[in-house]
């Protein structure tokens, strides 16, 4: 461990939002000792000056939050809004700034997560337990040497795997309301150099929890069905130097419940069912050729299965649904970057991916897609002021027997470019990125939907920021306040066709957007007292414009956006105890503009976790939504309310 | 066909010089959003939204999700078929619940002879008489308005839609509307079921596919719209003469225009706007036309369809962002169609006076789609008497030709002792 990176470690820990320390436990000590060796691995700079808006939950605090998913934890960040279908099962996903979902890339260890058949990643097939630290970036990370994929989506998620630092075993049982059962064992070794750890998870819940809708019309009780999810997720990773490799397989079954309609009984569930099998492997390597030359090489291959089925014979009315879906992505990229002088670097990066997409489907041929992108960046720094410019060439051509042909292949490229300025404990920082989304393979060729003369959907981001730091005596807090400016176009929807009784994506709508992100971070440390208060606050505009004529919509609020959400977080923690306490507020969303009444209310959840470490073992119990607030994401789709987890982990 | 506009003009006329006294109640269902829960219905009186969630508004709860289609059954009962909700929702004509059944799942469109309501269903259970009955492919549900029971049910084709009641017998679409995710090809036959027995008599293949979508009557004729598959199969339009079927004789003419939104006029023509589309070309044809379905018969498709509208009812809907349900008011002649807008907007119900001008445009909800007329009240019995056919002692009845008609059909106007009204009791 150097100087420099020992160093860097703080800079990075105090200008990081969420960093802070609870516990001045021999875990903890640990765990700084792993960031620091992360950091000094992965971030190669040698940059003093931040430039990217990032928000970060890593360490201690990371685990400290009531959370099993990353889709819990990143809730907590600023301009995230995170659509979630209710229970464990329900698909997760999070959309930053209002861009959509499609527009954020989700990365492990530096090498994006990719469907090329939907272009969204369910966050809640990944877990937190072997993470290190999850990161949100707007735009994207700004290393010296990063590869061409990592500067390709609008905000950026990075998933950093825990890497281990010594020998140990860990089993971990839990048992959650609603029927919810669940086991991990993890174990880690750490030899000559060599690292490399094995993470299996079973869990399996009936969610089968109770919602209640109460208004002017209705008075609805009953119990959520067709919500259980069964699944079990084995990942391993062997690290050794510049070295890391991920394996993971994911598996599960689990219900689509429908929406809460009116009903006369409970006779009839209209719902599916959804099996998935998700496998990857990938390998990354980061090495210098002399001082000057820095390299990266990754490489992955994964495989996703998808069967949807409607859930006959016990739902005999509606359509009989049974489609498999099989996806093959394979992956290489190589990056590198040059330092010309204390000043100037260069970084170019190259990554070529295929995909392939099978599909039982009717009227449907398999299809592959190559993609390819480069990069060229340029990194500068001149004392107090660091400034990166980029220029990202995307190519895309699709290859397929379908009869309506394959889209015409796209070529494009994209700019983006940051400036900041540190004074003192203060960064200034600036940044504006133009970056689309490619339809997917859905968008283009699903069956009586896809259409395949859709254009990109691009998006326009402005940010102006400022970040400050404060690191004295037994006080750390840090404070990041940022304004933007988004703009995207040719937003990709799926329209009925006018005069028929079918659908098809279309381009059409033009969102603007003008919010305010804050961050405050605040540690209070002394003797085995810690304290800590993290809060997040986003106020955000976003209006549509699509339709200049249309007078109910146009420059009215963009649906299941709300005006304002914030997060506050406090913990305490005293010599092997700690209690978190969350609450996250997010304020009215209207669903439709159809009527002042379509609305989702505002609501607060709040999460509590009390743990404890005795001896070998670590006991924690969590509640969460203690004030059991009904409250949806998307309307007629309840979510659980109060709920309770209770977890025993055993470890050596 | 000259002689039609004569006629028309001549109806036009007398319409035009009498439209102050007509008294318009129209009742509107808007689907809402697919599993939403937020269908609504929207309650227009004399150029006025009363409410658009009139049945909230009398009842204090919801209707359910995607209400399908709207009857009149006889003069105190509505049906109301809601589709996601597996509701036959029963209601008087002031909008109150009357009753409510769940035994016919995945609900499409209703059709009644007065005593009993005659349902199809894309699903394949069936409470009968209180015991679960199963069909391999879709049915047709008859319910008793005595005790809102099932109290027969038959098996038709594969997901089959628009259903007409003719003189004792059912006429039934099928679709085949799944054959997009299931193992079965669409559908391109009508069922004619025996209303009394709910046995299928006949199945005539019109040699269309997938016959979706709303369904038109005017005395024996039916409009079916035909929505082919997007692919290779075009949107078409069948013309369907249900005498001719019940005498074994042709029965059915195909049209090369889509009929996605279709009514019945006030001179018993169809309306029908639609667009056919083709996922290879990405193209739409949209075609606004008026369709005379005895022409149609008689000249084998050759004759019988003008691609006219009244007065701007073409230019308007083609200003709309989404036509969704066309309609006139058989009481009245008044005409209405509704544009569904963005979808996640208020859509907007049209209305013109029968001569197709445009009277005003309303807000309603998400995705106005289906209307029932109601009768309007007594000694404000709608528009102006029309041409007195015969004396008026003559109880004999007559369709708006001047035609005397034996079998009348239910929900359809007729002319009886110089005056005009809706048909509704056997």
């Amino acid at each position: 461990m150097t100087a420099t990176s020992i160093w860097r470690l703080s800079v990075c820990s105090l200008v990081s939002m969420w960093i802070l320390n609870p516990r001045r436990s021999n875990a903890e000590n640990f765990a700084l000792v792993d960031s620091v060796i992360h950091l000094n691995e992965l971030e190669v700079s040698a940059n003093k000056h931040p430039i990217a808006t990032v928000q970060k939950l890593s360490g201690k605090e990371l685990q400290s939050f009531s959370a099993t998913s990353i889709a819990d934890a990143l809730k907590y960040f600023a301009g995230v809004q995170i659509k979630d279908f209710g229970g464990l099962g329900g698909l997760k996903t999070i959309n930053v700034r209002s861009l959509g979902a499609q527009h954020v890339g989700v990365y492990v260890d530096g090498i994006r997560i990719t469907n090329a058949q939907n272009g969204t990643v369910d966050l809640g097939k990944f877990s937190l337990s072997t993470l290190e630290s999850v990161s949100l970036y707007n735009a994207n990370k700004l290393d010296v040497c990063q590869s061409a994929s990592e500067y390709a989506s609008g905000a950026t998620v990075y998933l950093r795997t825990k890497k281990p630092l010594r020998d140990s075993l860990s089993v971990m049982a839990r048992y959650a309301s609603f029927h919810t059962y669940s086991g991990r064992i993890n174990a880690q070794i750490n030899r000559n150099g060599w690292a490399a750890f094995i993470d299996g998870e079973y869990v399996n819940s009936s969610a089968d929890y109770k919602f209640r809708y109460k208004s002017e019309y209705e008075d609805t009780i009953g119990i959520r069905r067709n919500s259980d999810i069964e699944y079990g997720r084995i990942e391993g990773a062997l690290y050794k130097k510049g070295f890391s490799s991920h394996i993971y397989c994911y598996l599960s079954e689990r219900g689509c419940p429908g929406g809460i309609v009116r009903r006369l009984s409970d006779k009839y569930t209209n719902v599916g069912r959804e099996w998935d099998k998700d496998c990857f492997i990938q390998a990354s390597y980061n090495g210098r050729f002399g001082k000057k030359t820095q390299f990266k090489a990754n490489a992955k291959y994964s495989f996703e299965y998808l069967r949807y089925c409607t859930d006959y014979p016990d739902n005999q009315n509606t359509a009989k649904v049974n489609n498999h879906y099989r996806q093959h992505d394979a992956y290489i990229a190589f990056s590198t970057a040059y330092t010309l002088n204390s000043i100037l670097s260069v970084n170019l990066g190259y990554d070529v991916r295929t995909s392939w997409l099978y599909a039982d489907i009717k009227k449907f041929q398999p299809i592959r897609r190559l993609d390819e992108k480069g990069v060229v960046a340029v990194n500068t720094t001149f004392h107090s002021v660091r400034a990166v410019g980029s220029l990202l060439y995307q190519h895309y051509k699709d290859y397929t027997t379908l009869e309506v042909g394959a889209a015409h292949p796209l070529n494009r490229f994209t700019p983006s470019v940051s400036l900041s300025y540190s004074l003192r404990n203060f960064t200034f920082k600036g940044w504006y990125k133009n970056i689309f989304r490619v339809p997917t393979l859905n968008d283009l060729y699903y069956t009586q939907a896809g259409n395949r003369n859709l254009k990109p959907e691009y998006t326009k981001q402005l940010d102006l920021g400022v970040e400050y730091f404060l690191n004295v005596a037994h006080w750390h807090a840090s404070m990041q306040v940022d304004i933007y400016q988004n703009r995207i176009e040719n937003r990709i929807v799926c329209l009925p066709l006018k005069g028929t009784y079918t659908w098809s994506m279309m381009n059409y709508g033009e969102t603007f957007c003008r919010g305010l992100n804050a961050n405050l971070s605040c540690r209070y440390s002394i003797g085995l007292l810690n304290l800590s208060v993290l809060g997040s606050f986003t106020w955000q505009r976003d209006l549509n414009r699509t339709d200049s004529n249309d007078t109910d919509t146009y420059n009215m609020p963009i649906c299941y956006s709300p005006a304002i959400s914030f997060g506050i977080t406090g913990i305490v923690a005293w010599k092997n105890y700690s209690i978190t306490i969350s609450d996250l507020h997010v304020g009215k969303r209207i669903w439709s503009y159809a009527d002042p009444d379509d609305i989702l209310k505002p609501y607060n959840n709040v999460d509590a976790k009390l743990s404890a470490d005795i001896g070998k073992f670590v006991a924690s119990f969590e509640i969460n939504d203690l004030f059991d607030v009904q409250y949806e994401h998307i309307p007629r789709y309840p979510m659980p309310g109060r709920n309770f987890r209770l977890s025993l982990t055993f470890s050596i | 066909m000259k002689h039609n506009y004569k006629f028309l003009t001549i109806m036009i006329a007398m319409f035009v010089s009498q439209v102050v006294i007509c008294q318009e109640k129209i009742i509107l269902l808007n689907e809402g959003l697919w599993q939403a829960d937020n269908g609504r219905i929207s309650y227009f009186e004399n150029g006025k939204i009363v409410s658009n969630q009139w049945f909230r508004d009398i009842n204090g709860t919801k209707i359910g999700d995607t209400p399908d289609d709207i009857i009149q059954v006889n003069e105190s009962l509505i049906a109301i078929a809601v589709n996601w909700s597996n509701i036959i929702q029963f209601i008087s004509p002031d909008g109150k619940a009357v009753a409510a059944t769940e035994d016919v799942p995945n609900n499409r469109k209703l059709a009644s002879d007065g005593k009993y309501v005659y349902v199809s269903s894309f699903g394949h259970e069936c409470m009968v008489n209180g015991s679960m009955v199963e069909f391999k492919k879709g049915f047709v549900a008859k319910i008793d308005i005595n005790n809102f029971k099932v109290v027969a049910a038959c098996e038709v084709g594969y997901e089959p839609e628009g259903i007409a009641y003719y003189n004792g017998y059912l006429f039934v679409a099928n679709t085949g509307g799944y054959a997009f995710q299931e193992d079965h090809d669409y559908e391109s036959t009508v069922s004619i079921i025996d209303a009394d027995r709910m046995k299928v008599i006949n199945t005539i293949d019109t040699k269309q596919i997938n016959l979706y979508g709303k369904m038109s009557q005017s005395g024996k004729y039916l409009c079916i719209n035909s929505a082919g598959d997007y692919y290779d199969v075009s949107a078409a339009t069948v013309i369907f003469d249900c005498e001719a079927a019940l005498n074994g004789k042709k029965c059915c003419t195909s049209l090369e225009f889509a009929a996605t939104y279709n009514c019945t006029s006030a001179d018993g023509n169809f309306y029908a706007i639609g667009s056919r589309y083709s996922y290879y070309t990405g193209e739409y044809t949209f075609n606004y036309i008026t369709i005379n379905p005895e022409t149609v018969m008689n000249t084998d498709g050759a004759d019988g369809v003008t691609h006219i509208l009244p007065g701007t009812v073409v230019q308007d809907i083609q200003k709309m962002s989404m036509p969704y349900g066309i309609y006139v008011n058989p009481y009245s002649g008044y005409i209405y169609a509704t544009d569904a807008g963005s979808f996640v907007g208020a859509g907007s119900l049209y209305q013109w006076s029968p001569t197709g001008v445009l009277l005003g445009k309303h807000k309603v909800y998400i995705n106005p789609a289906h209307f029932l007329a109601l009768k309007p009240d007594s000694g404000n019995d709608g528009c102006p008497d029309i041409i007195a056919t015969g004396s008026r002692e003559d109880t004999a009845i007559y369709n708006l030709h001047g035609i005397r008609v034996l079998s009348p059909v239910i929900g359809n106007i007729y002319i009886q002792k110089g005056k005009k009204f809706i048909y509704l009791n056997n």
